[in-house]
């Protein structure tokens, strides 16, 4: 066996998230596993924390699960505290504190956002390094270990103003041929695709290798 | 005689009386009412609202129940600036329970939590006691519904149907007539504006002098609502309908 190595890549998976027309979609990869032994094909790294707020935490597993609580933890109060929902932006800053608390020791993981505004219902992606720096652009941001491929993919396939359909497709099958090409993620995926009035999550069929 | 043995909260009297807890408990008595019944299916809450003038701005949610977390609110009677701070230590407290377990906090164990933080402030650092009495409306998978109330000492206990504040006494001896066992929500709302109109301070009730509450699960998810004045007004009329009903059939025979 291996020792420990890079913690970025030692349990694998990737996360990607894309703008649209009023809409935003975020999908995961599904694949769990300990080097190159995969262990399970059903751990989707999106979790919701709003009504139209989705964060994926690729990176390694036990710090996807503990920032995720954590992150529970904090935004739980928020609400209880200001009595409504949290916004995107706030809940990226919010994330970006929590990892830059630990600067020196970090969590291994490097989050994405992605949501609507609760109240003016505009779309919103970011992504952020292990160590918090943000990073909010108009158009897509991609995490994992095929952030090389997703980029390209994304780079190609993405366009401004995109219908729900047409954003669903296009992070799809940039999903699916970026971490096709990576050994560490796949294994399935899952897309989310958040709008006005609805949140439908997909399965993707995948190659299962 | 208490002169010499209540200015120190850590102090018993020779009696065997904690003065300063019993001064608080006095504080409580002076603040608005505020009753919880337990149905079968869920518990009312209702609080009466003190401050209605019309300078004051609304509150966000309500004057006086608060939401501790999804499973959990409270409704306050006493000093709320010293409610506040208990508050606050709710939500943590629940939120910390939640980050280890991964699982919400039982109900009876965040009661418990806080009332241990009450009585600390009866026995160790020489600062006062919290003014403040609560009730507890909460729920979990292993009791479901539970209502509970504390007070100042930091002693507490579970109820079917309970008052703390002002009238409480006259409000508590009508509940312990009139409850029974196995309520519907909606009779449990009808005995509330029945039990407060009895009751309250003031001259005669109305919807805007009072805060009602329903505490009701649907679908695997809690939800706390407030009635709006619409239906506590409707509320009202209908007791006061039924009340004029059996006055006639009094007069009838």
């Amino acid at each position: 066996h291996l020792s420990m190595a890079n913690p970025m890549s030692y349990n694998g998976g990737c996360v990607m998230a894309m703008k649209g027309r009023n809409c935003v979609a975020i999908a995961s990869d599904l694949r769990f596993g300990v080097q190159m032994q995969t262990i399970s094909m059903e751990f989707d790294k999106v979790q919701q924390m709003g009504p139209r707020l989705f964060v994926g935490f690729p990176g390694l597993a036990t710090d996807t699960q503990t920032v995720f609580q954590r992150m529970q933890f904090r935004k739980n109060l928020y609400e209880l505290r200001e009595n409504k929902s949290v916004r995107p932006q706030t809940l990226m800053n919010m994330i970006s504190n929590l990892l830059y608390e630990r600067r020196f020791g970090p969590y291994f993981v490097e989050p994405v956002v992605a949501g609507l505004d609760p109240i003016s219902l505009e779309p919103y992606v970011a992504t952020m390094d292990l160590i918090g720096c943000p990073m909010e652009p108009e158009d897509f941001v991609v995490s994992g270990t095929c952030t090389e491929q997703m980029f390209g993919m994304c780079e190609t396939l993405w366009q401004p103003d995109m219908s729900p359909d047409e954003l669903f497709e296009c992070i799809s099958q940039a999903m699916l041929n970026a971490f096709d090409r990576d050994a560490a993620s796949g294994w399935g995926c899952h897309v989310y695709l958040i709008e006005r009035d609805q949140v439908t999550v997909r399965a993707l069929k995948a190659r299962m290798d | 005689m208490a002169r010499r043995y209540d200015t120190r909260t850590t102090t018993f009297s020779p009696e065997g009386r904690l003065y300063q807890v019993e001064y608080a408990m006095e504080a409580v008595g002076h603040a608005g009412t505020c009753m919880g019944i337990l149905a079968r299916d869920g518990i009312v809450l209702a609080a009466e609202r003190r401050n209605i003038n019309k300078l004051l701005d609304e509150p966000a949610f309500s004057e006086k129940i608060y939401i501790i977390n999804d499973d959990l609110c409270v409704a306050v009677g006493g000093i709320t600036a010293d409610a506040n701070v208990l508050i606050d230590e709710m939500r943590l407290s629940a939120q910390r329970y939640l980050l280890q377990y991964q699982e919400p906090m039982p109900v009876e164990q965040l009661v418990s939590s806080i009332c241990d933080i009450k009585h600390a402030y009866t026995m160790f650092g020489g600062r006062r006691p919290f003014g403040v009495s609560m009730l507890y409306s909460g729920w979990d998978l292993n009791y479901g519904f539970q209502l509970y109330q504390s007070d100042p000492s930091g002693n507490f206990s579970g109820w079917k149907a309970t008052c703390i504040g002002s009238n409480a006494a006259a409000a508590n001896s009508m509940l312990d007539q009139e409850y029974t066992e196995n309520m519907s929500i909606d009779e449990a709302l009808s005995l509330t504006i029945k039990v407060l109109n009895k009751s309250m301070t003031m001259s005669k009730l109305s919807a805007d002098k009072v805060e009602v509450a329903v505490f009701t699960r649907k679908e695997g998810h809690t939800y706390l609502s407030l009635l709006p004045q619409s239906k506590v007004e409707k509320l009202i009329k209908d007791l006061e309908e039924a009340e004029l009903a059996k006055k006639e059939a009094e007069k009838k025979t």
